[in-house]
């Protein structure tokens, strides 16, 4: 699967881009796709068998999306995000 | 928006906001200045009466358009959400002494490319610094810079700063006489409001649609190798110096002049064009946009852009009271050519923004790590 998560700092996703690839998961940094969010913030594009590449889900993170053919399909929000 | 028209649609914006930015001169703002993020809210700041600087007052409608349009235009696309939370007092001290850093270049980065755009070569040294400043961002951010998250907040709390400038909007309109205009010098000089409140408008809408912003353009490029927001920059660039050179050649008023003399609402002083645009430029990454950019955040719902956005008015009330500002050269009655820039003040001011910009990146680099 293809996901991109958003994240609420550029740290954040730097952090998330390491555990993806600690996981092997094929990972890279980006500027948000306009499409996604009005945000100009950081997000990583990731191909991942699971949502998460950690148990718990980062606190940093924002939202994932999986990207289909169809488009983007919401698979985590943050709380209050 | 895909990735070839969204490129397509930043450089077409970018264009358009060019040829506004340079209409918007012949049509009364002043020179290299269709739009300026800093100048307009030191005018409306002093419009408003919150300084007493008589040369710069008037409510300028551009503002309150860039709002409203990138309000409307978020709207219409189910996008307007209001936000905030991630440290609003550290944001309008930000925003505070972004201020303190345009006032010494005088100009926000918007006008230091419609400054390049007519010919004015000081502000090359202005964009040296701000590329500078933009790059001690960019390292804090890779270190782990945050201010923290944003929380979801209600409509009324998004919805108020459009609301304030609807209200600003029918104080200049219908109620005039509560309101301070200058007679003489930049603040005299400007568009007619439907023009300019048009302008606003259609740039606000524009730059909502495609997130253009100055230091975003750089921070992407440094961070990401990814050009589609410099692209924006480039095309207003491009835009704004081939309508100010046919409007060279066909009006009577000056569009485009190349040098670094004797330039409109300009100072050849380089080291404080250089210092003060760092300062913005540095002061810009943290808070995550350009001057332009907060408003369109603010018009957005975003309530710490619009704190930002009070942190930049007060800033400059604080420039126009404390003699901060920069002054432009001039040429005195015996024919000498004076350089002017920012006073002894307004040096101290530019050091101690410096200063208290790189203390609030380090806080929240290295500090938070110590927190956990």
């Amino acid at each position: 699967m293809t996901y991109i998560a958003t994240f609420f700092s550029h740290f954040g996703a730097i952090r998330y881009k390491k555990l993806c690839e600690s996981k092997g998961w094929p990972a890279r940094v980006m500027p948000v796709p306009r499409d996604l969010s009005s945000s100009c913030g950081t997000c990583v594009r990731y191909e991942g068998s699971e949502l998460c590449p950690s148990d718990q889900m980062p606190e940093e993170v924002e939202q994932i999306v999986e990207v289909t053919q169809s488009g983007y399909v919401c698979r985590h929000r943050a709380m209050d995000s | 928006m895909k990735l070839k028209n969204e490129k397509l649609a930043i450089a077409l914006a970018g264009l358009g906001i060019g040829i506004i930015a340079a209409l918007l001169v012949l049509f009364g703002n002043p020179t290299n200045m269709g739009f300026c993020i800093a100048c307009f809210l030191r005018d409306t700041a002093g419009g408003l009466k919150l300084h007493s600087a008589a040369v710069v007052q008037y409510v300028r409608p551009e503002i309150i358009g860039l709002v409203l349009g990138s309000f409307i235009m978020a709207s219409l696309n189910k996008e307007w959400a209001p936000k905030g939370g991630s440290a609003p007092l550290t944001r309008f001290i930000l925003g505070f002494f972004v201020m303190v850093g345009c006032l010494a270049f005088l100009g926000c980065p918007f006008r230091m490319i419609l400054r390049l755009a007519g010919g004015d070569l000081n502000a090359v040294f202005g964009l040296i610094g701000f590329v500078a400043g933009i790059l001690c961002g960019v390292f804090f951010l890779n270190k782990g810079y945050s201010l923290k998250r944003t929380y979801k907040q209600p409509k009324l709390e998004g919805a108020a700063f459009p609301i304030i400038q609807v209200i600003v909007l029918v104080l200049l309109v219908g109620f005039s006489s509560l309101l301070a205009f200058s007679e003489s010098g930049p603040g005299s000089k400007h568009a007619p409001i439907i023009i300019a409140l048009a302008a606003g408008l259609i740039v606000g809408a524009l730059a909502q649609r495609t997130r253009l912003c100055m230091v975003g353009g750089i921070r992407d490029a440094v961070l990401f190798r990814e050009f589609k927001l410099l692209l924006g920059f480039i095309a207003i660039f491009v835009a704004a110096l081939v309508a100010n050179l046919i409007l060279n050649g066909t009006q009577e008023a000056t569009f485009f002049k190349l040098g670094t003399q004797s330039q409109a609402v300009s100072h050849s002083a380089q080291l404080w064009n250089v210092l003060g645009m760092m300062l913005v430029g540095f002061g810009c990454t943290l808070l995550g946009g350009c001057p332009l950019r907060q408003l369109i955040l603010a018009g957005e719902g975003n309530t710490d852009s619009a704190v930002t956005v009070l942190g930049l008015i007060v800033g400059a009330a604080f420039c126009h009271n404390f003699g901060l500002a920069g002054a432009a050269d001039s040429v005195n009655d015996a024919g000498e050519y004076i350089v002017g820039g920012p006073g002894i003040n307004g040096k101290v001011a530019v050091i101690l923004g410096l200063i208290v910009v790189t203390i609030i990146a380090c806080v929240n680099t290295f500090g938070k790590k110590e927190e956990k």
